[in-house]
């Protein structure tokens, strides 16, 4: 992840941190050369560094809050990215639930088969969620459809010009469709929507692994091994006239769980 | 040679099977691949090499196995450019059903076995679902009571089953199971497959894939009397939308394994092409690969289209008929940038 200051110079916090946070896995400690830096990184940030003195305390808990950290920076430290975004409401066109619950694995129906998601490992249903500096509103989750699963859906958005369109998605086996976007002179476009596999699966078109849960919903039991994967894709907008809607495929493979898009920056 | 412990413990030499996947194969492709690795063929060079489209009407077994081929013939249809050997066999002897593993683990060569996932501890179907699957062999230790099986499908396996529920998964009826329209109803019978490469392949250059690729694109270029190339192609779809307008629910439950079949082959060809490209800086030929793997990505939207609506053919006959028209052009295009990636080897 990739964190701004106040002055817009780009600053690898996030990954500074996250690879520190990641030798702690073996190591009992930070060295204090890297928490220095890591004081001074997130002082320059201006936020949270009260949370990262030098503790004492566990590996685990010192690598816990440094993971903490990196999500609230990501999430609420000066997102030059996040503040151009908007999240876009999808909620009327939910028609499926691909996330159940470890008691009621039968409730989700991600595929065919009826795998699902499972809740424990995911955000909050309805929280505000980041990945990669991108905010999405994450669905609400064991209350009924949580995704739209693509079946030619039309989803109107304010009308403005936009460079992404954000999208939180995950497909039975990998898909590769069309989005059709509309613009408010008439003109329009379609645009490529490639979503990974959620099956055990490599990020093939190269989205960023969101999401995981590390186990595979199965109607009559819950099954290890298997990761079920939600992938956050995007999509160019390239004509620089103002987007009014998204019409999506006729695509039963394809799941999307969130939307957001990314205005030009001005 | 093999290490015989016991008079009645066989195992294979070295390393245990390697586990070969990719997202987009089947069971077929990941135990060949495993095949093809232990004799020091890298599988993607060799699966990945030939491509083609072959539909055989009245073929489709629901298996996740299936790969439509002439009689005989698979280890030509799975690698139409090498030496390779498939051949489906059963044991001979019902009082001594092992015989035949024995002596191939004897002779250090792995056993492909078809098995029903309801019976197997390490599937994720064990106890709920019935449907045909190949494991690859690598032991059987009959004083201990356990069979050494090899599994690259998610959940990748490697270790020991109970000879008992071995034989139950092996000798199934796979009978039909409503959880699982596309991969029962299918006798597994104690099926096995050997596969073998007779010649070494030679090392992949421009001049040889070029080869490989005219040939192949000869095939989707020529008309014949059985569904090939883009004709057959185009004879298949008609076939699969009159009868989902007719409401023949047995043509989208032939749909999703014959499906993965071409898809897979896409999948692996696409790839094979995009890392020569890579490899030999020849962008053209990676973008063919991209343009075949294109082909296998747009399979997804006809199979699974079949397979949420096979119920009711009628009711999805407009988005089947819609990803066929997709994948048609996926076809086109692929067959288009193939050629010209050809020209240049």
């Amino acid at each position: 992840m990739i964190i701004r200051n106040v002055n817009g110079t780009a600053i690898r916090a996030g990954k500074v941190i996250g690879a520190w946070a990641e030798r702690m896995t073996d190591g009992p400690t930070l060295g204090t050369p890297g928490l220095l830096r890591l004081e001074m990184v997130l002082s320059e940030a201006g936020n949270l560094t009260e949370n990262l003195v030098p503790s004492t305390r566990s590996a685990w808990h010192q690598k816990k809050v440094l993971r903490d950290a990196c999500d609230v920076m990501e999430a609420s430290v000066f997102p030059v990215r996040s503040g151009l975004c908007e999240t876009v409401d999808i909620s009327g066109h939910r028609n499926n639930t691909a996330v159940s619950a470890a008691t009621e694995t039968k409730a989700g129906e991600f595929n065919v088969w009826r795998n699902s998601f499972a809740a424990e490992y995911l955000p909050a249903g309805g929280s505000l969620v980041h990945v990669d500096g991108v905010p999405f509103r994450f669905p609400p989750l064991c209350e009924g459809p949580d995704n739209v699963r693509c079946a030619g859906q039309f989803i109107r958005v304010p009308e403005g010009h936009y460079d992404w369109i954000h999208v939180l998605a995950a497909s039975e086996r990998r898909s590769e469709d069309t989005v059709q976007l509309n613009f408010a002179d008439g003109s329009v476009d379609a645009e490529a929507l490639r979503v990974s596999d959620f099956w055990a699966a490599p990020a093939w078109f190269g989205e960023i692994k969101a999401f995981e849960s590390l186990v595979m919903h199965y109607p009559h039991h819950v099954q290890r091994g298997i990761p079920a994967v939600m992938w956050a894709q995007r999509i160019p907008v390239t004509r620089r006239t103002g987007l009014t809607g998204i019409l999506l495929p006729r695509n039963v493979a394809v799941h999307v769980f969130a939307l957001t898009l990314q205005r030009t920056e001005s | 040679m093999t290490v015989e412990a016991t008079a009645r413990t066989y195992t294979i030499t070295g390393p245990e099977p390697e586990l070969w996947y990719r997202d987009l194969i089947s069971c077929l492709q990941a135990t060949c691949g495993s095949m093809l690795a232990r004799e020091g063929a890298d599988p993607l060079a060799v699966l990945g090499a030939g491509w083609q489209f072959l539909h055989l009407p009245g073929d489709v077994r629901s298996e996740e196995f299936y790969y439509p081929c002439v009689e005989g013939q698979l280890g030509r249809a799975l690698a139409p450019h090498h030496d390779l050997s498939a051949r489906w066999w059963q044991p001979a002897d019902e009082g001594d059903v092992w015989r035949e593993v024995r002596e191939r683990l004897a002779d250090d060569r792995l056993v492909i076995a078809a098995v029903d996932n309801f019976h197997l501890p390490f599937r994720p179907a064990y106890g709920d679902v019935h449907a045909a699957h190949l494991v690859v062999i690598y032991g059987l230790d009959e004083t201990r009571g356990v069979v050494h099986v090899s599994d690259a499908m998610p959940p990748a396996f490697r270790g020991a089953v109970p000879i008992e529920e071995f034989l139950r998964s092996w000798g199934s009826a796979n009978p039909t199971d409503a959880q699982d329209a596309f991969f029962s109803d299918s006798e597994i019978g104690r099926r096995c497959l050997d596969v073998s490469l007779g010649a070494q392949p030679a090392s992949l250059t421009p001049e040889l894939l070029g080869g490989y690729l005219r040939t192949d694109i000869e095939g989707f270029t020529t008309e014949t009397s059985a569904r090939t190339g883009l004709a057959g192609y185009d004879a298949f779809v008609g076939e699969l939308m009159e009868r989902c307008r007719a409401g023949d629910t047995g043509v989208l439950r032939d749909l999703y394994p014959f499906g993965w079949a071409m898809q897979a082959q896409a999948s692996l060809h696409g790839e094979l092409l995009r890392r020569c490209g890579r490899d030999w800086d020849d962008a053209v030929l990676a973008g063919a690969g991209r343009a075949v793997e294109t082909v296998a990505h747009a399979w997804t939207g006809l199979r699974f289209t079949g397979a949420h609506g096979h119920g009711d053919p009628r009711a999805v006959a407009p988005d089947i008929e819609h990803h066929a028209t997709l994948l048609r052009a996926a076809y086109a295009r692929a067959v288009d940038a193939v050629v010209a990636a050809a020209a240049r080897l």
